[in-house]
């Protein structure tokens, strides 16, 4: 890994060593589709040429609110769930949630949005992983998405493992290539194993060579929990997606900095995207 | 018409001049070191910007949360990160060496000697166009009472700053001042060679399922839209009083808003927590300013500044007295 300054610009080094520029486009909502209960999925239009130089786990920052309006203030940042270069367009799942997202997820089709991106680093598959275990709660199945299509383009073997609340709130199955293996965890039972997701994740863990995880932070928590007894010299390596509340989105502000083995890092440039052992939880 | 010239120079007074190619600056601790904006929009372009504040020793700030979203504005305690001046000096200047747009230094300090080791090591530093002293920290010697609340605290740090470094100084002062106008004459006084203003508002947020403050530092530095108000009111109380420039900024998010800084008595605006929702703004207020000015058949944006002041800018009285002066007694030798 490279050793990264805790006030690293965007420009010089960049994410891993990869120069990233972020740009502030404008971006038509081609569709909007219900999915996960009361979320949506939005299909958004890019400018040329981006959509095939976006890596899974980078987000893009979107302003939720019309032009004149200085509520809510900041943008919001969401994962990319897919990208497609062939249509120039990326999707986004959005929970409405507060006042941003629920903004964003109830904008009719054919609306502009202000979006800055792509943003932050990216999941990294090392060359020899062949097995890769997805663990995602909630929205946090989004970047997953992204990550599943690039692994199974790779020819690599996935299991993706997903909790949400109930059944309804699970990302149906037609959304995931067919050769995925599929396994869901819900809090009522009313569909797979009752309880939390990483109660899945040991039974997979001699199989992962590496496994990748984004949602909420206690499922990060009961993770390291339920994962530490299974993993010998920490193997395999996990890498989560971090949440935190973001001003600028590009290690600027210094607003959303994690705590790291190598100093404090921009999880807007720096992550989101960490290796679990890494980061002081 | 030729196009308005957006220039000014915001020390006047100082053979060193800081002369900025339009009025706009970035506004510290919301663009980092320039270069975290250099992928996203035109800096060069920039009348000036001002570095994130940094301090004698490295400093890892305060814990998270840092920020919070607050109606039309944002509380931030980020605790001042960064690498300490040493840390800073290595990898900063020489990079803004090659370039166009003036840098300025923002300086933080406990002890008034501390701002002065900091001014002498960035004097003569190649890539240093001048320096923002942030008065809003807390003094040590005072037990931690705010340096900007008090005018001859200010004074102290201004005279020390004045004397380390012959470079354009501006003087950020801050908006907890018990009387700001004193403490801005007091900082005239002392030798500065402006004043830029204002700084965060302390507030605080509490998380009502948690009944806890939202910002692990429990209070922290309001800005954006719901600060202009207060912010457009202290300039133009300032500016009625003092000489020297006086830089306006807070909740600046478009023409609009710059033009009632201007109208305030602010030679210049910066512009901050704006630039997090809208990078791109920053170079549409530049374009925005130069097309309102030749609209409104005005020759430069200097003309417009004070408008709103009863007696207009003291700096401008001052010159149409003398030249009165001059005109009588020209009269008397020529009669
Ligand atoms: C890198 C990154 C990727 C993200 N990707 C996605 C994504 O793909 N899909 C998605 O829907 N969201 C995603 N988010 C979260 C998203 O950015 C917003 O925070 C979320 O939509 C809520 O914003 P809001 O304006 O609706 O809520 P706000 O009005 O900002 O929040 C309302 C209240 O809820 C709290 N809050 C906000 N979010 C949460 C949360 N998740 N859990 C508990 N409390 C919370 C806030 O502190 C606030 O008090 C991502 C965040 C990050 C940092
Ligand atoms: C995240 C953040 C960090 C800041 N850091 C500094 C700083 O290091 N030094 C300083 O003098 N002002 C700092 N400020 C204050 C701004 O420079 C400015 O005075 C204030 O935000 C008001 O302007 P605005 O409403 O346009 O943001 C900071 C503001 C924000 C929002
Ligand atoms: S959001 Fe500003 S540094 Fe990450």
């Amino acid at each position: 890994m490279v050793e990264l300054d805790p006030i690293l610009d965007v420009d010089l080094v960049g994410a891993g060593g990869v120069v990233v520029r972020a740009r502030e486009f404008d971006s038509r909502i081609l569709a909007v589709e219900p999915v996960m209960g009361d979320s949506a999925l939005l299909t958004l239009s890019l400018p040329p040429g981006m959509a095939g130089s976006l890596r899974a786990g980078q987000f893009v920052d979107v302003l939720c609110r019309v032009e004149g309006s200085y509520d809510p203030l900041l943008r919001r940042p969401y994962s990319i769930f897919r990208a497609d270069s062939r249509t120039e367009t990326m999707q986004l799942l959005v929970r409405p949630y507060g006042r941003g997202s629920a903004w964003l997820a109830s904008r009719p089709v054919d609306t502009i949005l202000d979006v800055l991106g792509p943003l932050g680093n990216a999941f990294h598959i090392h060359p020899r992983s062949r097995n890769l275990l997805m663990v995602a709660g909630g929205v946090g199945a989004a970047p997953l998405v992204m990550l599943t299509d690039h692994a199974l383009a790779d020819g690599r073997n996935v299991t993706y493992l997903m909790g949400a609340a109930d059944a309804d709130a699970l990302l149906p199955t037609s959304y995931l290539p067919s050769d995925v293996e599929y396994g869901v965890a819900t809090d009522d039972g009313s569909k797979g194993h009752r309880g939390f997701v990483t109660d899945l994740v040991p039974e997979y863990l001699r199989w992962a060579d590496q496994v990748f995880a984004c949602g909420p932070e206690p499922m990060f928590r009961s993770l390291r929990s339920v994962s530490s007894a299974h993993r010998l010299g920490g193997k395999p390596r996990i890498q989560v997606s971090v949440e935190r509340t973001m001003a600028c989105g590009l290690g600027a502000c210094l607003g959303c900095v994690v705590e790291t083995k190598h100093g404090m890092q921009t999880s807007c440039v720096q992550g989101p995207i960490y290796d679990m052992d890494e980061v002081i939880w | 018409m030729a196009a308005p010239s957006l220039a000014v120079d915001l020390a006047p007074g100082n053979p060193r001049e800081l002369v900025l190619a339009n009025p706009v600056i970035a506004a510290s601790g919301c663009f980092g070191y320039g270069l975290e904006y250099a992928g996203v929009m035109d800096v060069q372009r920039l009348g000036a910007f001002v570095s994130k504040g940094i301090t004698p020793k490295p400093r890892s700030g305060n814990r998270m949360p840092r920020i919070t979203e607050t109606p039309a504005g944002m509380l931030n305690a980020i605790g001042l990160q960064n690498p300490g001046i040493r840390g800073f000096v290595k990898k900063y200047p020489k990079i803004w060496d090659a370039w166009k747009v003036p840098a300025i230094v923002n300086i933080s300090a406990e002890s008034v000697e501390d701002y002065a080791m900091m001014a002498r090591i960035l004097d003569e530093l190649p890539g240093v166009a001048g320096i923002e002293v942030n008065i809003s920290c807390p003094n040590i010697a005072a037990g931690g009472y705010c340096f900007g609340w008090d005018a001859a605290m200010s004074a102290d740090v201004t005279r020390a700053v004045r004397a380390a470094t012959t470079l354009p100084m501006m003087v950020k002062l801050s908006p907890g001042a018990v009387d700001v106008v004193s403490v801005a004459l007091a900082v005239e006084d002392a030798g500065a060679d402006a004043v830029s203003m204002i700084n965060t508002l302390v507030g605080m947020a509490i998380d009502v399922r948690t009944r806890r403050p939202v910002l692990a530092n429990a209070t922290g530095g309001l800005s954006g839209p719901a600060v202009k108000p207060i912010a457009l009111r202290m300039v133009y109380q300032v500016a009625a009083a003092v000489q020297i420039p006086v830089v306006g900024m807070g909740g600046i998010m478009g023409l609009d808003d710059a033009l009632e800084f201007f109208f305030a008595g602010a030679s210049a605006v910066q512009v901050g927590t704006a630039v997090f929702a809208q990078p791109g703004m920053l170079i549409r207020l530049i374009d925005d300013l130069g097309e309102w000015l030749s609209s409104q058949g005005v020759g430069s944006v200097q003309e417009i500044v004070g408008a709103a002041l009863p007696a207009g800018l003291p700096s401008r009285r001052a010159a149409t007295e003398a030249d009165v002066e001059i005109d009588f007694a020209a009269a008397v030798a020529a009669g």
